[in-house]
């Protein structure tokens, strides 16, 4: 199954939950796969992960409340490494818990922008592509994302 | 943090500009204080997001059921056709804000590269790592480490062999890009200088052969569906020395 990575963690970072992300990408899938047809070229990962996003939307207003309060700590074993190094992966792994959290904070439309950029590696063509935004959209948003990140990462660092 | 180029500086940042525009946006950073202090911001924060255990993957479970209702369904799945970027621009320019993307085309490069383009683009890449101290993401002289670290950042599984005994050790890798395309840079040294080594998939574009761009050389070439480009502020004779082991070692 092509990209079924990317799908789950696009779907994993907006809905905040395993149980949601498992519904999403189930769903994105099956719609991909269906509407396989209407699929207008290009490369295909922006286009599976703009499915995956709609689907994200139409789980619900519910879901996506729940999404912005739901805190990390009670999602488990989620984070998989693929680095052998185990000490690297103790530091990098209580570094991104910590940064999980922080980024659990941002409001919708910069988390996805911020992932979409440094965990999917989309060029902000594609990220305007998938979250049907104009490309400058996406640029400031990218930019306010990072500058909140840094925010929130500082106070929690200090703190 | 109100330089107003901030947004440019960010774009720079992406691997979103080359050429002209990427110089001119590097010139501008070098000489403001606020770009300089942003572009270490996002390169950190960067560097974290992008680690091994930031990214979720698909549980093994979810995989199985999902693979078990795409059976029930009858088209194969797996045959879906990567079709190539050109068909998408001279196909699909529809749809999202096309005016705005329009207007920001004048930015990005969007067609397959010429020569000239990738000679550029790759130098561009070289110096980028290099200024912005982000020239390595997975540190090893070894290449168990290094090969598979690319796989599922990368579309290519690039050749990757450690060339000690000739004098070229391998410290590490990073992901980059080459005039749009990603591409795998595995990282050598030689003495003192740092070799980057582009690999990237051949998507048709005509290869400069050799090129020279602010002091840096670089030697390209092709090998089976793979573009290859290794880039040094070395002499060419050595620059050579090193292709020739890649090229010994992956053909």
């Amino acid at each position: 199954m092509p990209h079924l990575d990317a799908a789950y963690n696009l779907a994993r970072w907006l809905s905040r939950s395993p149980a949601d992300a498992d519904d999403i990408v189930q769903d994105a899938m099956l719609r991909a796969f269906r509407a396989f047809d209407g699929f207008r070229g290009g490369d295909i990962r922006p286009w599976l992960l703009a499915i995956v996003r709609n689907c994200w939307r139409n789980a619900g207003a519910d879901v996506r409340r729940r999404a912005q309060i739901a805190l990390p700590q009670d999602e488990d074993g989620g984070l998989v490494s693929a680095d052998p190094d185990p000490e690297a992966v103790a530091m990098d792994t209580s570094r991104s818990r910590k940064l999980d959290e922080v980024i659990a904070l941002l409001p919708n439309e910069f988390r996805e922008v911020l992932v979409l950029r440094e965990m999917e590696d989309m060029s902000y063509r594609e990220i305007a592509e998938i979250t049907g935004s104009p490309i400058g959209t996406v640029m400031s948003r990218l930019a306010r994302a990072r500058t909140m990140l840094r925010e929130k990462w500082t106070a929690r660092e200090l703190a | 943090m109100n330089c107003p180029e901030l947004l440019r500086t960010q774009a720079f940042l992406d691997g979103e500009l080359t050429g002209d525009a990427a110089r001119e946006a590097e010139r501008h950073i070098a000489g403001c204080e606020d770009c300089r202090a942003s572009s270490a911001s996002v390169a950190e924060m960067s560097d974290v997001l992008r680690a091994s255990t930031m990214r979720h993957r698909a549980p093994q479970a979810l995989r199985d059921r999902i693979g078990a209702l795409l059976d029930k369904e009858t088209a194969p799945v797996e045959r879906v056709p990567r079709r190539r970027r050109r068909e998408f621009w001279t196909g699909a320019l529809s749809g999202v804000g096309t005016a705005a993307l329009a207007a920001a085309l004048t930015m990005f490069v969007l067609l397959p590269p010429s020569a000239e383009t990738l000679a550029q683009s790759v130098a561009d890449a070289h110096t980028h790592a290099l200024m912005s101290g982000k020239v390595i993401e997975v540190a090893s002289s070894s290449h168990h480490t290094v090969k598979p670290w690319f796989a599922g950042k990368v579309e290519v599984s690039p050749p990757v062999a450690d060339f000690a005994q000739e004098g070229f050790p391998l410290v590490g890798g990073r992901v980059d890009k080459v005039a749009g395309s990603r591409a795998a840079v595995v990282v050598y040294h030689h003495g003192r200088h740092e070799i980057d080594l582009f690999v990237w998939p051949d998507k048709g574009a005509r290869l400069p052969g050799e090129s020279t761009r602010y002091g840096y050389h670089a030697i390209f070439w092709k090998s089976g569906d793979l573009n290859f480009a290794a880039v040094c502020d070395m002499e060419g004779a050595e620059l050579h020395k090193f292709v020739n082991l890649v090229r010994a070692e992956s053909e």
